[in-house]
């Protein structure tokens, strides 16, 4: 037996539980208490609680159990949608990377064509009349660069959109 | 396709993957409306007593339904229906009590359960409330489920998720303290 235990207490705390103490229960088991620390503490703490409980469950405004069950409804629906929503997120991330590093190496490996291309299309299109004439030998990166910018920014912008309707 | 119609399939997979649960929002409004009935005043009191706080009980209790009502409970009845809400509600207050900018407990007064007892039983309830008053949150906790609601350690270790091996001991500590206090009328 430990220290903190009574062999009694058990008995004791069925009789505190079931209503029983003191009325239905044997004398000996009186006599007991009287004498035994532990069991006259489980009395008396059990009898103050329960009175305490007794008491304290009469005080309550309760707030209507219909409000609380369409509250919960509600919270059902909103993590449903935010579990659906969440795939569809990583997918619209996943697919403009995608796209970026598929132009990102399209335009790596097709750069000596492209450059040939590239520097005839200001003469093309008369736009070398735009380009400072010191940058002009400089044409095709001209062009390059702000079309691999304006892709940039077109992700990013769909990116933005996407976190945005989320 | 409406986010409606994905709703109900989505819901019905998670339970569906839950071997041996099932959505409390199985529960209709009505078998709702009954479990609270005879659940929310003994879940408050719990709430109320151990924070002392009858304002933070309210909005817990609501707290705790809703969030009783949107997990995966075990379907084993009505007692672990009851078990499974006080764990919630013992959650909750460890949460609110580990937030920082929540005012101390031991700073609210217990005034409000005394006004309300009737001539006969005030001087008592005023009493067990100087003595809950020092007592720790814990021990509070500990001795109104042993106590008030009459739950085995077992049960109380589920509730409060503490290791069942250490509630004998620190009930009986904490059952000792109070009886001492009660002795001496609440004063330490
Ligand atoms: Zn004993």
């Amino acid at each position: 037996m430990s220290p903190f235990t009574c062999p009694r207490e058990r008995e004791l705390s069925t009789l505190l539980h079931s209503g029983h103490w003191p009325r239905a229960c044997p004398d000996d088991l009186h006599t007991h208490v009287a004498s035994c620390r532990n069991c006259s503490d489980l009395v008396l703490v059990t009898g103050a609680l329960q009175a305490a409980r007794r008491h304290t469950v009469e005080l309550p405004r309760l707030e209507p159990a219909g409000a609380i069950w369409w509250r919960a409804q509600l919270r059902r629906r909103n993590a449903a949608i935010e579990k659906v929503g969440r795939p569809i997120l990583g997918a619209q991330i996943f697919a403009v990377a995608m796209a970026l590093v598929v132009v990102a190496a399209i335009a790596i490996s097709q750069f000596g064509n492209w450059s040939v291309w590239f520097s005839d299309l200001p003469g093309t299109f008369h736009l070398t009349a735009l380009i400072p004439s010191s940058m002009s030998e400089n044409s095709t990166l001209w062009i390059i660069v702000p079309v691999i910018t304006t892709i940039a920014l077109l992700s990013g912008i769909l990116a933005y959109f996407a976190s945005e309707k989320q | 396709m409406s986010w409606e119609s994905i709703i109900p399939n989505v819901l019905a997979g998670e339970s569906q993957s839950l071997a041996g649960t099932a959505p409390a929002a199985a529960m209709d409004n009505e078998q709702f409306a009954a479990f609270y009935a005879r659940s929310a005043r003994s879940l408050w009191a719990y709430l109320a007593r151990v924070s002392r706080d009858p304002g933070l009980a309210d909005d817990l209790t609501q707290e705790a339904y809703v969030r009783f009502l949107c997990a995966d409970r075990p379907q084993d009845g009505e007692v672990a229906a009851r078990r499974y809400l006080f764990k919630i509600a013992t959650n909750l207050l460890r949460d609110h009590w580990r937030r920082p900018q929540s005012s101390s407990i031991d700073e609210i007064p217990e005034a409000v359960f005394a006004a309300t007892a009737s001539e006969d039983h005030s001087e008592s309830v005023a009493m067990l409330g100087l003595a809950m008053a020092q007592m720790r949150p814990r021990d509070r906790q500990l001795l109104w489920l042993a106590y008030a609601e009459g739950y085995s350690h077992h049960e109380i270790a589920q509730i409060t998720g503490l290791a069942s091996a250490s509630i004998r001991l620190l009930l009986f500590r904490a059952r000792r303290k109070m009886a001492r206090l009660l002795r001496d009328g609440g004063e330490a």
